[in-house]
């Protein structure tokens, strides 16, 4: 391993390597867990690492034509996909958790699981348009086998719909992808590096402008489905309800963020081409309907699952308009993304060890939370108000970064409407998460914490989402920094 | 040889050559399926005992019942005129317009249907309108598909259609032609009653349209409309051949390219017949609520052939 | 092989591609729909060997040839089986009818061509001429798989789509990078194997293929 080539292998080859040693390793040994985790350690050290590479004010690249490269963008996105799937390790299917499945289940989903995070890790370090879009549809295929895990008509359909809509999208995407890769072939003439990103960055000024926005229709179009982006979302509450816990916190938390990733790739590649102008619009459009139609919907949902599905859609769509506001906005908008990922992956957590307890997956069913577990109960309010965007937790702050950003873009009507939509959600949040922890508790659920151990994850998590509120490392936001300029206006 | 003399030397043409053709198909198709048929010539016999027959009308009928069959004839003989059957250019020069040539073989379909519900009876009434539903969903794209022709040769007249394919060849296998033709093909399933869309040698009244009409027509009535039904056939099928594959077609008019050309348009109309009779050994007769699906579908390849040919250009 | 030929052959290429797409949407039937799909595939294989002669890339040829045999032989026959365990199923009506889907689909030729008018006056290869034609597919492979109601139905929408995209690159750059071609087909084909298992499993969960049936996630 050269030094090149040290970083990246460190961070990829582990997923891979669980993933095999899953399929050989008999699930129910504690032993197979505690590699199975070592190993998902052994990433996010190495993601750790690429981000005091980048920090230090390098890009590293690594293989022919430059396949893979790490800019401060990647560099965040590996870190989040390392630090969730490190959980997931930790808090997933295994033995000796309250879950029960069996062995069958549990080895695969630690070898998709595996797979999942390697198909994620590649997408976000790879530099090549191509081989992204094969790294994330490869995503679409691998969560999908183990979103049934349980088969029921429920996990089934939601299996369903999850790979045609998601398929189908990332097909779209595709054709956005040829059509960019189109428009250079006929100005710059076949390249074997030409899909990099790098390149065709450099070459920007020289691409012709209506290909290009019809290229991005198509990109947005495809990538917004991935991202959950409104009205190519009907496929995420069901998925993300129905799929088991760890996987919906792995979805929830980090894949949407992987397809904004890629949104995020394009738009500059667009706006350098075009102008600002119009990829900002369909993106604030675009997220102003999510924002709109996950509040609306937050209102009456009836499942806590399917609750935290909608809001990872309002906070997908929120992004999403922070990216379109600017510098500050872009700021905004990742830091919301760090957020959101170490929110919506504790939440999802959580919500696993509460259907465990109780269950049902209704909402009206979970009475009396605080009561019969506390630590779970606490967080899972932690969690919420995180997510409903109160101090001192982190949301609140990206949030207002957010809100701030768009006033001084002169989008002050856009915010006003912001705000109104986050009031609708903040409220309707706040009623379920009452009617959770509060009340008697259903007679025939057994009171007490269970494992203590698994908590304490979480607890850190919640933590993080405190520290990240009150005073943002100075690391996070040099990387935020170096990422504005990539991400550009 | 004048000019003015081609015109009744191609519908003379036509006339003698329409119900062999009818023959030669059927005899095609008895073959196909096993059995001795009966000779190709056999529509002519036909047509001779028909004329000697007596001619019975209901006393329902009106004037329109007498008339309608000199019409539909009357019709279709014209519209032989204005085809390029033997030669090109036409004989009657700028009036071998497409669309003169569409609405006049409608002109006979109209008179044809309105005859059927003229005698009251129900078996005419109801062919009447199952051939109005084909005809008006028809109608379209034989006007789309020959459009996508006209694009390319610049105008609606079917002989510089026909010519331009002459000069350059390679146009002949163009998508745009050859969705045109795919097209046109279907239509002339339709329009000219064949399966998939109407069995013409059925004998049970209600899977009947054309015949359904003629249900009441006895004598040289009846007559004058079969020979009219297979001249309708002749003209689509020469349209198929001529404006598609119009080799053998003579340009000059000496004795000799015109025999040339009878001897081509003869071959033309036998492949086509072939094929028609292996499409209807092969097939079944389509329910009627799935005709519309059928002329759909030829709709939309006359559409690509117009989009086709818009592109190429 | 000159330039106008080649347009043609691309234009003719690309219309047979079409039409097994619009195939789709004239018959009915498992049977039908699976043959309209290895039609297509077969054209595609065809016009994408044939630009490959044109431009010389051997590339292309080895592309057409993975083609052939994943998409003319190795998928048709995974569903022929799929068929034979569902096929026997009640004929279901689509949600909209044969001659409306057929007239929706010309529409969409026609909206085809007009967004990618900028793309064909860009363009200066002769191949140019089919790519509105491989976007008309995208967009009836779209509304196969949103008006049809048995899942398999919807998969050989997909798979058409993908076809679609094929059809797009080989017309309007003669190919992408090996690397990204090659992984798109194993993505293609993964997809398949795991749609397939799906549909297996919806088969077994609600006894029917049926996608009005997969409605209990509401909200």
């Amino acid at each position: 391993m050269t030094a090149t080539s040290a970083p990246f292998l460190t961070l990829l080859l582990p997923p891979l390597v669980a993933a095999l040693l899953a399929l050989v390793l008999p699930p129910r040994r504690l032993l197979s867990g505690a590699v199975h985790a070592a190993l998902a350690l052994l990433s996010l050290g190495a993601a750790l690492g690429l981000v005091h590479l980048v920090l230090d004010g390098g890009t590293p690249t690594w293989g022919p034509t430059d396949l893979f490269r790490v800019d401060a963008l990647s560099a965040l996105l590996a870190v989040c996909v390392a630090f969730v799937t490190t959980l997931s390790a930790l808090l997933g299917p295994g033995p000796g958790r309250e879950q029960h499945y069996t062995p069958a289940q549990i080895r695969r989903f630690r070898v998709f699981a595996s797979l999942f995070a390697f198909t994620m890790l590649v997408a976000v370090t790879a530099n090549n348009v191509g081989v992204m879009w094969i790294a994330i549809e490869a995503t679409t295929i691998v969560s999908a086998v183990i979103v049934p895990l349980t088969v029921s008509k429920a996990s089934v359909e939601a299996s369903w719909k999850y790979i045609l809509i998601g398929s189908v999208g990332i097909a779209l995407a595709f054709v956005g992808t040829v059509l960019g890769y189109f428009d250079f072939v006929t100005l710059v003439g076949q390249r074997e590096s030409a899909l990099n990103w790098t390149v065709l960055l450099a070459n920007a000024r020289v691409l012709h402008p209506p290909v290009i926005e019809l290229a991005f229709v198509f990109i947005l179009i495809g990538y917004g489905t991935k991202a959950g982006l409104a009205p190519m979302h009907t496929w995420l509450p069901d998925a993300h309800s129905e799929a088991p816990s760890a996987l919906s916190a792995m979805m929830s938390g980090v894949l949407l963020a992987v397809a904004l990733y890629a949104i995020i790739r394009w738009k500059a590649v667009v706006a350098s081409v075009v102008g600002p102008v119009f990829p900002n619009r369909l993106l604030v459009g675009l997220g102003l309907l999510s924002l709109a139609i996950a509040a609306l919907s937050l209102v009456i949902q009836r499942q806590y699952k399917r609750l935290l599905a909608y809001s990872s859609i309002e906070h997908t769509g929120l992004m999403c308009m922070g990216l379109a506001l600017g510098p500050l906005g872009v700021f905004a908008s990742m830091l919301h993304l760090v957020n959101h990922t170490v929110a919506k992956s504790m939440m999802f957590f959580l919500s696993g060890r509460i259907l465990d307890r109780y269950g049902t997956p209704e909402i009206g069913s979970v009475c009396g939370l605080l009561r019969v577990m506390p630590w779970t109960g606490g967080l899972f309010a932690a969690g919420m108000l995180a997510l409903l965007g109160l101090p001192p937790f982190g949301m609140f702050l990206s949030e207002f970064t957010l809100l701030r950003a768009g006033f001084a873009d002169g989008q002050g009507g856009l915010m006003a409407v912001v705000l109104v939509f986050l009031a609708v959600a903040f409220v309707s949040l706040l009623g379920h998460l009452n009617r959770m922890l509060y009340g008697a508790a259903p007679a025939e659920v057994r009171l007490g914490e269970g494992s203590r151990w698994a908590v304490l994850p979480l607890a850190g998590c919640a933590a993080a989402l405190v520290v990240l509120g009150v005073a943002v490392p100075a690391p996070m936001t040099a990387l935020l920094h170096r990422i504005v300029e990539i991400a550009g206006r | 040889m004048s000019p003015w003399l081609l015109g009744p030397v191609q519908a003379a043409v036509a006339l003698m050559l329409a119900p062999g053709l009818v023959g030669a198909i059927r005899w095609m198709k008895a073959r196909l399926q096993s059995r001795q048929g009966s000779p190709p010539w056999q529509p002519y016999l036909e047509l001779r005992k028909l004329f000697a027959k007596e001619v019975v009308v209901s006393s329902n009928a009106s004037w329109l019942f007498r008339a309608a069959p000199f019409i539909v004839f009357g019709s279709t003989v014209t519209v032989t005129l204005l085809v390029p059957l033997l030669t090109v250019p036409l004989p009657l020069g700028g009036a071998g317009d497409l669309l003169v040539v569409v609405y006049l073989l409608l002109l006979g379909t109209f008179f044809l249907a309105l005859a059927g519900l003229d005698p009251g009876s129900p078996f005419g009434g109801m062919g009447a309108s199952r051939e109005m539903t084909v005809a008006a969903l028809a109608e379209p794209t034989v006007a789309l598909a020959i459009f996508a022709l006209a694009w390319g040769a610049g105008s609606t007249n079917l002989g510089q259609i026909a010519s331009r394919t002459l000069i350059t060849p390679s146009e002949a296998l163009a998508p745009g032609h050859v969705l045109a033709f795919a097209a046109i093909f279907l239509v002339t399933l339709a329009e000219t009653g064949r399966l998939p869309v109407d069995n013409p040698s059925t004998h049970l009244e209600l899977t009947m349209i054309h015949e359904a009409m003629v249900l009441e027509y006895s004598g040289r009535y009846l007559a004058l409309i079969e020979w009219a039904a297979a001249l309708k056939l002749l003209v689509f099928f020469s349209l198929l051949g001529n404006l598609f594959a119009p080799w053998g077609v003579a340009s000059a008019i000496t004795p000799g390219a015109l025999l040339w050309a009878v001897l081509a348009l003869a071959l033309k109309l036998l492949a086509l017949g072939g094929v028609i009779a292996l499409v209807e050994t092969h097939i079944a007769k389509l329910r009627l609520f799935r005709v519309p699906e059928l002329l759909s579908a030829s709709f939309i390849l006359a559409l690509l052939a117009v989009t086709a040919s818009f592109l190429v250009r | 092989m000159s330039p106008e030929i080649v347009s043609q052959l691309s234009v003719g290429g690309s219309t047979l591609v079409l039409l097994g797409g619009l195939m789709m949407l004239w018959r009915r039937g498992v049977a039908a729909h699976i043959g309209a799909f290895t039609f297509q595939s077969v054209a595609l294989a065809a016009t994408m060997a044939m630009v490959g002669w044109f431009a010389g890339d051997w590339q292309l040829w080895a592309v057409a040839v993975l083609l052939l045999l994943v998409k003319g032989i190795g998928i048709p026959l995974l569903l022929k089986r799929m068929g034979r365990r569902f096929g026997s199923e009640r004929e279901l009506e689509p949600y909209v009818n044969t001659a409306t889907s057929l007239l929706i689909g010309g529409l969409l030729v026609l909206l085809a061509y007009i967004v990618t008018a900028p793309l064909v006056s860009v363009s200066r290869l002769p191949t140019r001429t089919g790519m509105p034609l491989a976007i008309g597919l995208v967009f009836v492979s779209l509304f196969i798989i949103i008006s049809r109601k048995k899942a398999l139905t919807q998969v050989l929408g997909f798979l058409m789509l993908e076809n679609g995209i094929a059809l797009l690159a080989v017309l309007g750059t003669h190919g992408i990078p090996i690397i990204v071609e090659i992984g798109v087909f194993l993505d293609v084909a993964l997809g398949f194997i795991v749609m397939q298992v799906f549909v297996y499993q919806i088969h077994e969960t609600f006894e029917s293929i049926d996608v009005e049936q997969l409605n209990r996630l509401r909200e």
